[in-house]
């Protein structure tokens, strides 16, 4: 198609109508839904694509869902049944091994015709609430990918304006709830075809080359808008670590999360390579409708903050192309068929906050203090009297990490989730259901900083009947991460008893399935809490003062962490008593033992060579529960020819570079896998960085000071990796027991 | 009878007299510490210009943004919160939904301005329970009295309760109240049942919690306003506009203050679709374009639409009270124009305001705006601003234009402005297309009503944009919403939840619906005759809302007139079918329908407001109404001489064929080429197309 600059008038008045069409078909989706995963958490996605299935516009309705269905398309192409689109054909498509986000996200595609010849698909995705899977609702410990439940791949429900009956009825009889499946089905189309209606008005009003070249031109914009961005981040590799609780079945195995990311110029690498290979159960991720979109929302928000920035850039596939997504073949983030991977939220999210804490080095006023990172799915139900199941999905709420100007948000949905919840009062009078407690936590402090961390919810819900209950969540180990100063938040946790017997509680992983649970049976669930962000002691002392008289904070906690004495009775601070306080807490050597780390930007060891715990594990050594571990996973192997390969780094100190592999393979040599280096805190010193970085191994550590000394023309990145690297050297040599040696070698 | 419609904005008090001497406006500017000086300032102005003394006006109506204001500014009442033992903090955790899908650093209203301090909600023991509301814990009410210590320590003027499944039975509300009362005598108190009494307690704590924000505030200004307009002579009746359009009374909007959060742009709607029907057109879109801000309302068949009282927000808080359907979106005369550092171009949400204003009123504005775009356009004329009134210079509006915009775009002056009004009239397009084409409603049938100073400038463009079938101008289209509030009706609504199968119901079923309903019209009818309306002027609307079992959103089903019956039900169920159809364009046709609230409203029919007819031209031409000719431009791009004509001296029947300009004190109205306009009876404007 030969394109044709478009005025920037009429592309603004495009831009409108593309917004306004993927709108309105969110809103009819979701308000004729029957199923509240749908109608009441909003847990859809729907918008126009071209056929190159580039995203035209797309619904503000859920994140994970916006940028998953270009990946769809993809799986449709390579899958369509008879291999032609016609019109009045409406596909079903759900495969996660044919680009879906997982199985229950079941997709409508609808081709849009314009006289006679394919100009788009009308497309949307909705989380269903049973397509007949090993357990009712959702699912953990699975065998593989037949276990989810029907998978559709390009398969038509409608050929030629004509419903395939026999696979009408088939839906019909293989999920626990047909009915909300059949009608939420419908309310799919209804929405699709609404946007093939509205595309084609479009196509009427201004013609169709102009509407396709517009489209065009406003995906480039998104993407200039995202690259000026991205190069204002200085060049560098930025690394970040943390780990999940287990896979569902293997609970004394740790799963590791690396990331790296990678700026260059104006592209980003998210390279995840390191990270746990997959696992047996259906704890795996689809590679291309949920580990990349999980990026892209990573740096959408944290690049093109809908709250901060001035220009609402459209919603295209401009903001997807300036990132690259690395994943090996056979690991956690990228499974081999036929896998299991529909539990799948809680890995991507926790991606999400490793790269904030990656990037924190460089855009320490951008990125924010450790979220829950992870999320709350549950699953209720149970068979009634008649003998028809009945089915709940819930969201439970995160919480954010403390933020550079203010704190973070407590029990709301945490990064890529954006749900809604089901009204209490709504759920007791539709479902053998009832909450017997929904407000904030109360049993533990979130993280402490200048701005703390987000309190996370506790909510006891209560089965009136028998039935079973499925739970997919994390974060019960690895403790959302402070920064620059900010303490660790705090982690999730998750109770089962029974309403006559409160005292009798199992306290339960975070992930489980298919629990078989009796009338009066409570399930008590503890969001995470978010980490601080800054020194405690520089929070003012009244803002202390009305977290106190609010109850986010009590008084032990406040004098502890935040050096302020409260005096209840007259609701007021103790001014001197907390200067004197905050003044010797100032003083104590120890403090910044208690910060959590930034990213390291060493680790040179290069794929298959094992290192010691993640970061975050190193730093909160001062715990004795966390202090040893159990093992870890090994990391998967390379990266399989779909994701691009990238070669090391120029080093930013040539002479040194041979030596910190010799370093590392010396150090592995005398401590074997059980050794960690991270950097503590960077500050700016004269004209480069300086940083404080800690080796420790079998409980001892050694901290040292390292400089990027008359490098301060260099980028940020590149500067903390050279002061970096000199105090590994320190840390390593001393370690080592050579001190002088080594620190002539460089 | 002399009636007097006030209505207070941001910049300016609109009012208007009508007496059995005619229909007086006038106009001053608002006093935003205080509005209820200017109100008195304008009537006193307004009964010296009509010759009638203030002790003649019978009826004063009065459209406020008081409640608003205290909304945006945060500056509501200290409140106290008793709530149910183990839910301390529905009210900050809300539905917890973000109000951004991406970002890191956004703000969340119900946790940053919470409408109650966590130290005030303070959880009291008791239980509710579903299905029947039976108490399996009764209030404990030494808990009750321990609150309210802490909330007389505290300073605390208002007190909300909110206990949950109140809504089935309000038993523990009550009940907490009567010590409340009893403890903290003159306090500010409400309960969420009779506040919003329906399902979801996020939305009924958030309502109710927002009237004791904003009430006793509310209160002392109407209170006040009520004993200067007394002390100064005015023994008329005031009445206050609700957001719903209906009228109601100072008490009854003192306890209920929620009830007029909207009140501001409601006259507007009204005035809007009452100027249409003189016209004889029953389908309408209202467009009131302000100086920041345009409201648009689209009016089938004559009735003003409510919104679903779940998609209500106020300063991001969910308000479940009944407002008239329109949006607002963040385009005006002053919006400002501007490119972004990737080289993309807007037109608003930000605004120039008053001040510094656009560029061409010369306090400093150096960004264009789209007031400048018309002007450097040739489309306002710099001597007839406000009659001459605003001095304006149209170099400054260029200037702006030409180096913020055609330079940077590479574009003529004229393309860079016309560009500016293309923008902006798409912008309201699609807000206009969302209240319209996204229900199902077509606007071809409709006309476009603009108004507001800077309406007609917009009318034909718009009107085009939606594929309208042509614009009607109001007679004064800057004092419409004034006009608006002699055009209303008293009014009343009381709802309550009832939750059962519909499609399922036996003749027990629909005696229950019954009982319910005469309920709620015997409260309505206390209200109204509380206010002294006769019972031969009370009409009462009764609704259903419902859904199909197991949606989440209700749809609003006409209750049939009559004892509810079977037969009822059944008819309740086809126009439930019905309407799902029109709003999303499919229907469950075998679907369960379930009722889930009863609402009844009502009214007092209130005598319209009698606009004059104007003199007949009789064969007298429009040159006695002609000024002078000047170049202006159109959006098609063409430059023309057109000729301007004082819109006063134009009579019924008279026909101005485009391009012209019609000038008017605060309005100028463009008639593009090949457009007519047409002078109805009542003077006003009719644009379409040229015959």
């Amino acid at each position: 198609m030969a394109r044709q600059e478009i005025d920037p008038i009429t592309l603004q008045v495009i831009s409108g109508a593309l917004d306004t069409i993927a709108e309105e078909m969110g809103h009819i989706l979701y308000r004729m839904s029957f199923s509240s995963i749908i109608r009441e958490s909003q847990d859809l996605g729907a918008g126009l694509f071209d056929t190159d299935f580039n995203t035209l516009c797309e619904s503000e309705s859920t994140p994970l869902h916006i940028g998953s269905l270009p990946g769809y398309l993809e799986g449709i192409r390579d899958s369509l049944q008879g291999g032609v689109w016609h019109e009045g054909d409406v596909v079903i498509h759900n495969h996660p091994y044919y680009g879906s986000s997982h199985s229950p996200d079941i997709a409508i595609v609808i081709p849009a015709f314009y006289k006679g010849e394919l100009v788009a698909y009308s497309a949307n995705t909705a989380h269903h609430l049973d397509i007949g899977a090993a357990t009712p609702g959702l699912i953990i410990d699975i065998p593989d990918v037949y276990a989810e439940g029907m998978l559709f791949a390009g398969t038509k429900l409608y050929e030629r304006g004509v419903r395939n009956e026999a696979l009408w009825e088939y839906i019909g009889r293989n999920s626990r709830a047909a009915r909300q499946l059949q009608d939420d089905l419908d309310a799919q189309i209804a929405s699709a075809r609404l946007g093939v209606r509205r595309f084609g008005e479009l196509l009427e009003r201004y013609g169709k080359e102009t509407v396709l070249s517009a489209t065009h031109q406003l995906m480039d914009y998104t993407e200039r808008v995202l690259r000026q961005r991205i190069a204002a981040i200085p060049d560098g590799e930025y690394r970040a670590e943390g780990w999940l609780d287990d896979d569902g079945r293997n609970r004394d195995v740790r799963l590791p999360i690396k990331v790296c990311v990678r700026v260059k110029g104006d592209g980003i690498e998210i390279d995840l390579t390191g990270s746990a290979d997959q696992v047996e159960t259906g704890f795996n991720v689809p590679f291309e409708g949920s580990t990349k979109v999980a990026c892209f929302c990573a740096i959408r928000s944290l690049l093109l903050d809908a709250e901060t920035s001035e220009i609402k850039v459209p919603s295209n596939q401009g903001s997807f192309r300036p990132i690259e997504v690395i994943a090996p073949k056979g690991s956690i983030f990228n499974p081999k068929f036929p896998a299991a991977a529909e539990a799948r939220f809680s890995q991507i999210n926790r991606v999400i906050d490793l790269i904030y804490k990656a990037l924190a080095p460089v855009l320490p006023n951008d990125i924010i203090a450790g979220s829950s990172a992870t999320l709350s799915f549950a699953a209720y139900s149970g068979v009634k009297p008649n003998g028809e199941y009945w089915v709940f999905l819930e969201v439970n709420e995160g919480s954010y990490g403390g933020r550079p100007a203010s704190d973070g948000p407590d029990s709301i949905d945490n990064l890529m989730a954006n749900t809604r919840n089901n009204p209490l009062e709504d759920l007791a009078i539709h479902l053998p259901m009832i909450c017997d407690r929904y407000e904030l936590r109360d049993d533990v402090m979130p993280g402490a900083g200048r701005h703390r961390g987000g309190i996370g919810v506790v909510k006891k819900q209560r089965v009136l009947t028998s039935g079973f209950i499925t739970h997919e969540c994390d974060r019960h180990t690895d403790v959302p991460w402070g920064i620059f100063g900010g303490t660790s938040g705090q982690c999730g946790a998750l109770q089962i008893y029974n309403a006559a017997r409160p005292d009798d509680i199992r306290d339960m992983p975070a992930k489980f399935a298919g629990l078989r649970v009796s009338e009066g049976d409570v399930m008590a669930f503890y969001g995470p809490c978010g980490g601080g962000y800054g020194d405690p002691l520089e929070r003012p002392p009244e803002q202390v003062l009305e977290d106190v008289l609010d109850d986010f904070c009590t008084v032990e906690h406040a004098r502890q962490a935040y050096g302020v004495v409260v005096d209840l009775d007259t609701e007021s601070v103790d001014l001197r008593a907390t200067e004197a306080l905050r003044s010797r807490m100032r003083a104590d050597p120890r403090r910044g033992e208690r910060e959590d780390s930034i990213s390291t930007t060493i680790d040179r060891r290069g794929d298959g060579v094992r290192r010691g715990p993640g970061a975050a594990l190193a730093a909160s050594a001062a715990d004795p529960a966390r202090a040893t571990g159990p093992g870890e996973r090994r990391p998967a192997a390379t990266p399989d020819s779909t994701t691009r390969r990238v070669g090391p780094l120029p080093a930013s100190s040539p002479a040194g570079a041979s030596s910190i592999e010799d370093l590392v393979a010396r150090l592995n040599a005398r401590l074997g896998d059980d050794w960690s280096f991270d950097v503590l805190r960077h500050q700016r010193n004269g004209g480069g960085i300086e940083v404080v970085a800690q080796l420790g191994a079998n409980g001892t550590r050694v901290q040292r000071t390292g400089a990027s000394n008359g490098n301060g023309r260099l980028p940020l990145g590149a500067q903390l990796e050279i002061a970096s690297e000199a105090a590994f050297r320190s840390c390593a040599a001393e370690m080592l027991g050579e001190p002088g040696r080594i620190s002539d070698a460089h | 009878m002399n009636r007097v419609g006030v209505d207070v904005g941001g910049t300016n008090t609109d009012l208007v007299l009508e007496s059995a001497r005619g229909v007086h406006v006038h106009k001053v500017p608002s006093t935003p510490q205080d509005q209820s000086e200017g109100v008195l300032r304008g009537l006193q102005e307004l009964c010296e210009m009509a010759g009638v003394s203030p002790r003649d006006i019978d009826l004063i109506v009065h459209g406020t943004t008081v409640a608003t204001n205290i909304t945006i500014e945060h500056n509501g009442a200290e409140v106290g919160m008793l709530t149910t033992r183990n839910f301390r903090d529905i009210l900050h955790i809300g539905r917890h939904k973000r109000p951004y899908n991406f970002s890191l650093h956004f703000e969340v209203p119900w946790q940053n301005r919470p409408l109650v301090k966590r130290r005030n909600r303070i959880p009291i023991t008791e239980r509710i329970l579903p299905p029947d509301g039976r108490i399996e814990t009764p209030l404990a009410e030494d808990e009750v009295r321990d609150a309210i210590a802490v909330f007389k320590r505290r300073g605390v003027e208002s007190v909300v309760i909110g206990f949950l499944f109140s809504f089935i039975n309000d038993a523990h509300e009550r009940q907490a109240r009567a010590i409340v009362e009893r403890e903290m005598p003159g306090v500010y108190v409400c309960c969420s049942c009779e506040v919003a009494n329906v399902i979801r307690e996020f939305e009924r704590f958030s309502t109710a919690a927002m009237n004791a924000f904003i009430g006793p505030k509310t209160t002392v200004y109407l209170h006040r306003l009520q004993k200067k307009l007394a002390d100064n002579g005015f023994g008329a009746a005031l009445r206050l506009i609700q957001s719903n359009g209906g009228i109601s009374t100072i008490e009854a909007c003192s306890k209920r203050a929620v009830s007029i959060l909207m009140s501001g742009p409601a006259g507007g709607v009204i005035g809007g679709r009452s100027e249409g029907m003189l016209c004889g057109s029953d389908n309408l879109i209202t467009v009131d374009i302000g100086g920041t801000s345009a409201d648009i309302s689209t009016i089938p068949d004559g009735r003003i639409k409510i919104m679903n009282p779940r998609d209500s927000y106020v300063s991001g808080h969910p308000i479940l009270v009944p407002m008239i359907d329109l949006v607002t979106i963040g385009a005006g005369g002053g919006s400002i124009a501007h490119i972004d550092s990737a080289g993309g171009f807007h037109v608003g949400p930000r605004s120039a305001g008053a001040d510094p204003g656009p560029a061409c009123y010369g306090k400093g504005g150096e960004e264009p705006t789209v007031t400048d775009a018309q002007v450097a356009l040739g489309r306002l004329d710099a001597d007839k601003l406000l009659g001459g009134d605003l001095p304006i210079d149209p170099s400054l509006a260029e200037r702006a234009v030409e180096e913020k915009i055609a330079k940077p775009l590479g574009l003529s002056r004229r393309e860079a402005a016309l560009g500016i009004i293309r923008v902006i009239n798409s912008n309201m397009a699609l807000a206009i297309r969302s209240n319209s084409v996204a229900r199902g409603v077509d606007p071809r049938e409709f006309s476009l009503v603009p108004f507001g100073g800077a309406g007609p400038l917009h009318g034909v463009a718009l009107a085009e944009a939606v594929s309208a079938r042509d614009v009607i101008v109001p007679v004064a289209p800057g004092i419409t919403a004034a006009m608006g509030l002699l055009e209303t009706d008293m009014q009343y609504e009381h709802a309550r939840s009832l939750i059962m199968s519909l499609t399922r119901a036996d003749a027990g079923g629909a005696r229950r619906i019954d009982v319910l309903t005469a309920e709620l019209v015997a409260e309505c009818r206390r209200d109204l005759e509380n206010d002294g309306v006769p019972p031969e002027r009370q009409r009462y609307q009764r609704i259903a809302e419902c859904r199909y079992h197991g949606q989440g959103f209700e749809l609003r089903a006409e209750i049939p007139a009559g004892e509810v019956g079977t037969a009822a039900v059944r008819e309740i169920v086809a126009s439930f079918h019905a309407q799902h159809r029109l709003d999303y364009g499919y229907a469950f046709d075998d679907g369960e329908v379930e009722l889930i609230t009863v609402r009844v409203i009502g009214t007092e029919e209130v005598t319209p407001l009698e606009v004059a007819k104007l003199e007949a031209a009789n064969g007298l031409g429009i040159d006695e109404a002609y000024l002078y000719s000047r170049e202006t431009t159109f959006d098609d791009g063409e430059s023309v001489s057109t000729p301007r004509y004082d819109r006063l001296k134009l009579r019924a029947g008279h026909r101005v064929p485009g391009p012209a300009l019609l000038i008017q004190h605060n309005s100028t109205i463009l008639v593009p080429p090949r457009y007519q306009c047409e002078v109805g009876a009542h003077g006003n404007l009719l644009i379409r197309r040229g015959a």
